[in-house]
């Protein structure tokens, strides 16, 4: 009897699906991304990859500043399938002039998942950036890593 | 092995279950049965022992007593059950799910004095004791639903607010549904002022990602899809004292009968029955009881004597484009007018127990509604969607009324008890009053088994009424849901070409294995057509829907205060005067593809039918033609404004064709599964929910201390006009 309980026991230990359990060295990171504009910004897009394709995305969090209240959109077909080893995120505001962010304000954090012992080559560039009125300003983009752990 | 043997297994199985002990109650290869949660926690033998059973859930690396504030160590449940730690520890993974069931020999109470707060727990008791109503701790505090209604689509946020009041951490399940015709198209995970917008991806993607996170200490979220109208949310490492809400973000079209739309929001998930064999069933439980492991769908009830925290909000404001006339609701409701062709409306109680379908209808102006078609065109792809609305002619007095075969079929199922039947047994009796020289009838009854009026249908005579409503009177309800007997019983037997035949359902449809009967309607239905009445207070519309939509026919609802005898006659005047039958559509300057339904259904007065569909071309207008009486009639739609802004009517497109894909699935055969990537691709391309994705959301930026937690099962109430002793235990 103590044998079939012990069986039982094992059969419910059973895993089921995709599972992480037997790849190497998972773990989570935050990328906080920072855009540095002399104007206030109204519009922005950026894209970020990883040349060493060992980023997935897991989640896109909305910056500091208030005029960006809601969580970015981010492009559905660069992650489409979880195939694509970057994503292109933007958003807009419809926010009066004076409430747009400028200088060096963090825009959005995209929270990845890395999968293998390889660490990620980040791979960041603005696609645009724009005044209220529409006006592509000139704008740098940088980002920041950082780890659940370092918390 | 024999009978008597096995009897004996279950015995020593029972036993060990009750005595002793551990119950690894996770990650089992298939999911149990109903009976088998029942007859695993009830044998007769122990029942002695089960009034003072304890079942606790629990993790292996943090186990805690019934308590909060009592930790128990797990070696002293092992060693109650003469077991060896070791034996059964030494093959538990750190993020399996350990049930410990032991006699209560706490050294306290809960501080408010019960004995069943810990997280994941309830008492499994025999015998309900006489007390008050109990308040049950649980994470999920308030369910706020706004939604806006533009002509009709509805587009609907659901936030869910997540709670850990224990002292410990958490993961949160909650198993909830939406409407069945519900596009899921955006989720977030909110924490304080944080907003994370969560990943559609492949289901099994999601869910190892989200597994992964919850045993790093990472906050996560997950959004998984049961049914077209069930879904799972699982939320991990709250924290002790905090909160994390969940938005979801949904777009549907509304139902038009009889110059009302209608706005549903289901609040509770029904009990299902899941007859023997069924391998995907959804499994009602206790609160508190071993059925609630990881890796089966269950859902867990409250039971009479607890209560939930959990409330709802729900506010709405329509823009419905022409006047509202009328506003009613199944609940208390407080509305305002900004204009006659918008209003906004809430919830008079902004802290409503959710446990019934809120129900919200709106009568708009004028006798006859103008046929409208909205388009969209998807710039990037240069892609056109297309959904549009017929409302047929409004009178049906000069219509010719043909003679009828009209099958009954009223679901005697334990969940049935009470008013659900009588209130179907009015509703038939009133269609019986109907019925005219030259019709035939049937009643067929189904719980278990099925059972029937007469061996063929009988002529509507004087003496025939009579011998039906005495079968009526008859009929009680007990025992499970069968309804596969039902539709075999209504539908296999040779059709009369002389009639008209109407198979009527009447039933809650609180079963699991929907696309099992989806696929009996399918490969049944012949010429007839389904006209079913959703009985109840949440009734699982997805079913019924879907076999209306395989049937050609129609559903209504009953609800607790609704009139059977009026709504049945409403009905049969309709079904009895087609009103427009064999459609056919020329689509002028567009070639329309993929169009939904693939069959049109014949056009009742009073009921609207939504074709949808994609495009390439110029709309430049669209005339519908098909048979009224003798004759010919045309409706001519005009071409609308394409309008870029209208993108969730791809959504509602690509929700349609999973919709119909899912339904191939019960009946085709598919030994590539192209079916499934079918759907697999669609939810992907437009970023939907589906069987076969999810959503998935990590805050990667922190993580918590400690391991993941105990896992608490929401628990729900059972639906109003439910009882749960005839259908959870």
């Amino acid at each position: 009897m103590k044998n079939l309980f012990v069986a039982l026991v094992l059969l419910s230990l059973g895993t089921f699906g995709h599972s992480y359990a037997d790849e190497a060295n998972i773990r989570f990171t935050a990328v906080d991304v920072y855009l540095d504009s002399a104007e206030p910004v109204a519009a922005w897009q950026f894209e970020l990859g990883d040349r060493a394709g060992v980023m997935k995305v897991v989640g896109v969090e909305q910056g500091d500043s208030p005029a960006y209240a809601r969580a970015p959109y981010y492009d559905r077909e660069a992650v489409r399938l979880g195939e694509a080893d970057r994503i292109i995120v933007a958003d807009y505001s419809l926010a009066d002039v004076v409430e747009l962010p400028s200088g060096r304000v963090r825009v959005a954090t995209v929270h990845l998942m890395l999968s293998s012992d390889d660490d990620a080559d980040f791979n960041l560039f603005l696609v645009t950036a724009t005044t209220y009125d529409g006006v592509v300003t000139d704008a740098r983009i940088s980002f920041d890593v950082r780890t659940g752990s370092e918390q | 092995m024999t009978n008597r043997e096995m009897g004996t297994m279950f015995r020593i199985l029972a036993a060990l279950f009750v005595s002793a002990i551990i119950v690894i109650g996770c990650a089992t290869p298939e999911s149990p049965e109903f009976e088998s949660v029942e007859q695993a926690s009830m044998p007769d033998e122990a029942d002695n022992d089960l009034e003072e059973v304890m079942v606790t859930g629990a993790r292996v690396e943090n186990y805690y007593g019934p308590s909060p504030s009592k930790s128990m160590p797990a070696s002293k449940a092992f060693a109650a059950g003469g077991y060896k730690q070791e034996s059964a520890l030494s093959h538990i993974e750190s993020d399996e799910e350990l049930w410990v069931i032991s006699t209560p020999d706490f050294e306290g109470e809960a501080q408010d004095g019960s004995q069943d707060r810990s997280p994941g727990t309830g008492a499994m008791l025999a015998h309900i004791p006489e007390q008050s109503i109990k308040d049950v701790p649980l994470p999920l505090r308030h369910t706020d639903v706004k939604a806006r209604i533009d002509g009709y689509i509805s587009t609907v946020n659901v936030r869910q607010q997540f709670h850990n009041p224990f002292d410990t951490k958490i993961e949160a399940v909650y198993l909830f549904p939406l409407p069945e015709k519900s596009a899921v198209s955006e989720f977030l995970m909110i924490i304080g002022d944080r907003k994370i917008r969560g990943i559609l991806r492949e289901k099994e993607e999601a869910e190892a990602i989200y597994r992964e996170a919850r045993a790093q200490g990472y906050q996560a979220s997950l959004l998984v899809q049961h049914r077209p109208n069930i879904f799972e949310q699982k939320v991990a490492n709250i924290e002790p004292g905090k909160s994390i809400d969940v938005d979801i973000q949904y777009f549907n079209t509304l139902a038009y009968n009889d110059g009302w739309y209608s706005f549903v929001f289901p609040t509770v998930v029904g009990p299902r029955y899941n007859p023997p064999g069924h391998s995907d069933p959804i499994i009602p439980v206790p609160h508190g009881s071993a059925g609630n492991a990881e890796n089966n769908t269950s859902i867990s009830y409250l039971r009479p004597d607890e209560r939930s925290g959990h409330d709802l909000s729900i506010s709405v404001e329509i823009d419905a484009g022409v006047a509202i006339e009328e506003l009613k609701s199944t609940h208390e409701i407080v509305a305002t007018r900004p204009t006659n062709a918008s209003a906004k409306v809430k919830l008079a109680t902004q802290s409503t127990i959710p446990n019934r379908d809120f129900v919200l209808n709106f009568r708009v102006a004028g006798k006859t509604m103008k046929s409208s078609l909205m388009t969209y065109r998807d710039p990037t792809a240069n892609q056109g969607y297309f959904t549009m609305m017929l409302y047929p002619p409004s009178d049906h007095e000069s219509l010719a009324r043909r003679p009828m075969e009209m099958v009954f079929v009223l679901d005697c199922s334990g969940s049935m008890n009470g008013w659900p039947l009588d209130r179907s047994k009015d509703a038939v009796n009133a269609a019986l009053d109907n019925l005219q020289e030259g019709d035939t009838f049937q009643i067929i009854r189904f719980s278990e088994n099925s059972t029937q009026l007469g061996a063929t249908p009988l002529p509507a005579t004087q003496e025939n009424i009579a011998l039906g409503r005495q079968y009526l009177k008859s009929l009680n309800s007990t025992g499970g849901t069968q309804m596969i007997e039902g539709i075999k019983a209504a539908l296999d037997f040779p059709h009369d070409p002389a009639r008209l035949r109407f198979v009527s359902f009447m039933t809650d449809g609180y079963i699991g294995n929907e696309l099992d009967i989806i696929g009996a309607v399918h490969e049944r239905i012949g010429e007839a057509r389904i006209f079913s009445f959703g009985v109840g207070s949440s009734v699982n519309r997805y079913l019924l829907e879907r076999m209306a939509k395989e049937g050609r026919g129609a559903v209504a609802y009953l609800s607790p205060n609704d009139s059977a005898t009026n709504i049945m006659n409403n009905f049969f005047a309709r079904i009895s005067h087609p009103a427009l039958t064999d459609l056919e559509i020329n689509w002028g300057g567009m070639a329309v593809s993929d169009v939904y339904p693939a069959k049109l259904p014949d056009m009742f007065v009073g009921r609207a039918v939504v074709v949808t569909g994609k495009f390439t071309g110029s709309p430049n207008g669209v005339a519908v033609a098909g048979t009224r009486g003798s004759g010919r009639l045309e409706l001519i739609i005009p071409a609308s404004e394409t309008d870029e802004s209208k993108a969730q009517v791809s959504r509602i497109w690509a929700r349609l064709r999973i919709a119909d894909l899912t339904d191939r699935q019960a009946w085709e055969a598919d030994p590539y599964d192209e079916l499934g990537n079918a759907i697999k691709t669609t939810a992907l391309e437009y970023q939907l929910m589906s069987d076969y994705t999810s959503f998935v959301a990590v805050d990667a930026s922190r993580q918590t201390e400690g391991d993941r937690g105990v896992t608490v099962h929401q628990p729900v109430p059972v639906p109003d006009g439910v009882r749960y002793d005839t259908t959870v235990e």
